[in-house]
């Protein structure tokens, strides 16, 4: 039997005295894309900034890989197995595109630099901008930092990739690029966590859809079925708001 | 006015080996008061954005005690009550010592322009976008890693102005320092003062050396900022 990659038990958040995760429980399989949306507000990037604790949760638990993320003490290892990609890129603007990938695989695997930049050739390669490599990260197109940051992403070689809405801050002819890097990587069986509103790589790319609102999960479903016959209310109206919108 | 200008006694002995020792020593004491200064500035800084309370009350209670206190009153504590503070044997080996007016003024403006420094990082990093952050430690780098290698190289190039108008600072306030008997430019001009009445002479020579490495300062930084600069942070190529 296959255990869950990642496991969230009885999770909850709070900003202040606002609970922006309420008692969540969920897990997902390893080799699985899973798209998870909800309206703006609704607790989504909280959740994903959870599985690499980069919010410190107070009740409840995230288990990864079989570790509990409220126990570690080697926080920044376990991050390393996971990758993480984020709205606005987030690349490091005074550091080339090879810096940027190469950072981590140095410093947080002690990777020696030629053989850091022989596996970022290849990301690089695997991502279609090879020849962006030595480049500042402002000289290039919205697409190519977020192509860029997830070969940054990629160069600790993650069991997890988690995407915090990767196109919406993208110019609507840069936004294919970008999904079908991430096609790649699921179709190569890549486990991911996609917060996003692309319902058409929510249909045609992931395995399941989360649906999250006020800071619950709401509905679990297989992709196809999320769409076609979803079971909640609130699921059914987000869908025709977001399906009318395009 | 009728004053009879005699530049010439300026470069007389012993009047050109003072002005030269002067500029020497304020050139010397700018320095490395301010690499010093840079060093315990960056450190200051960052304790102050750590997550630990403690280390954050540390640099706080640090900026605030040496950022208020006038310059002129810190340098008579280090020269006049610091050794009586210090244990017998250090005392007498701390006045023994060579240059102790050098080496007072020293720590007086390092760890004075340190809390300048340490207050104008903290503004520069709270600048950065956490999403810098975010990224760097998701990435598995540690919290001393993602200063070390992300927000600090990112916070000193928006801050490279700002750094190099704390040198000029430093280096006029290098001045102050002639008060506890450092022989630096102006300290040298009221020396030959002293020695010949030609104040006038003196404190231009004085002036001039300040403008002129003011000068060079200025173009200096302006070059580093250019090599330095983010593109479409600073300016494009
Ligand atoms: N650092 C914070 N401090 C206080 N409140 C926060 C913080 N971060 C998020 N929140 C609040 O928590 C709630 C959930 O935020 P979150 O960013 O997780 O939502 P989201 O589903 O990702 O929304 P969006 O689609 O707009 O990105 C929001 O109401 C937000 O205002
Ligand atoms: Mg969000």
């Amino acid at each position: 039997m296959t255990l869950p990659l990642v496991q969230i038990n009885n999770l909850s958040l709070r900003y202040g005295n606002f609970v922006a995760l309420d008692d969540i429980s969920i897990d997902f399989m390893p080799g699985t894309c899973v798209v998870i949306c909800g309206p703006s507000g609704s607790g989504k990037s909280s959740l994903l900034r959870c599985v690499n604790r980069l919010e410190d949760f107070g009740t409840g638990d995230v288990i990864f890989d079989g570790q509990s993320l409220k126990s570690a003490h080697n926080i920044s290892k376990i991050r390393s197995n996971i990758g993480m990609v984020f709205q606005h890129f987030e690349l490091y603007p005074h550091l080339s595109v090879m810096n940027n990938i190469t950072l981590a695989p140095r410093y947080v695997n002690g990777i020696n630099r030629d053989e850091a930049e022989a596996k970022a050739h290849k990301l690089l390669e695997r991502v279609g901008i090879l020849d962006q490599a030595n480049k500042y990260p402002d000289e290039l197109s919205g697409g190519q930092q977020q192509r860029a940051a997830i070969a940054r992403a990629l160069a600790l070689e993650p069991k997890l990739m988690l995407f915090d809405e990767p196109t919406s801050a993208l110019d609507p002819e840069m936004i294919s690029e970008v999904l079908q890097v991430m096609r790649d990587l699921a179709r190569n069986g890549m486990t991911m966590l996609v917060v996003t509103h692309e319902m058409g790589f929510a249909r045609d790319v992931a395995d399941e859809v989360v649906f999250m609102d006020k800071g619950k999960v709401i509905e679990r479903n297989a992709s196809g079925n999320f769409f076609d016959n979803p079971q909640s209310d609130r699921a059914k109206e987000f869908i025709d708001r977001v399906l009318q919108k395009i | 006015m009728n004053y009879e200008f005699d530049w010439s006694l300026l470069l007389e002995e012993p009047n050109w080996s003072w002005v030269i020792e002067g500029i020497a020593n304020t050139i010397q004491l700018s320095l490395v008061a301010w690499g010093c200064a840079l060093v315990l500035g960056v450190l200051i800084g960052a304790i102050r954005m750590s997550k630990s309370r403690t280390l954050r009350f540390i640099g706080t209670t640090y900026v605030e005690i040496f950022r208020n206190i006038p310059l002129l009153v810190q340098l008579f504590l280090w020269f006049f009550v610091f050794p009586l503070l210090l244990p017998d044997d250090l005392m007498r080996a701390w006045n023994r010592l060579d240059g102790v007016p050098f080496l007072t003024a020293l720590i007086g403006l390092s760890l004075f322009t340190a809390a300048r420094i340490a207050e104008q990082i903290r503004s520069g990093i709270s600048s950065i976008p956490k999403g810098q952050f975010l990224a760097a430690y998701s990435t598995g780098l540690t919290e001393v890693q993602t200063f070390r290698h992300v927000i600090i190289p990112y916070a000193f190039r928006v801050m490279i102005p700002a750094i190099a108008s704390e040198f000029l600072t430093i280096f006029k306030n290098s001045a102050l320092t002639l008060t506890i008997g450092v022989a630096e430019v102006t300290g040298a001009a009221k020396t030959i003062e002293a020695y010949t009445f030609r104040g006038i002479e003196a404190y231009s020579a004085a002036s001039l050396t300040y403008m002129l490495t003011t000068a060079s300062v200025v173009i200096f930084m302006g070059w580093l900022e250019h090599a330095l600069r983010i593109p479409g942070l600073i300016g494009k190529r």
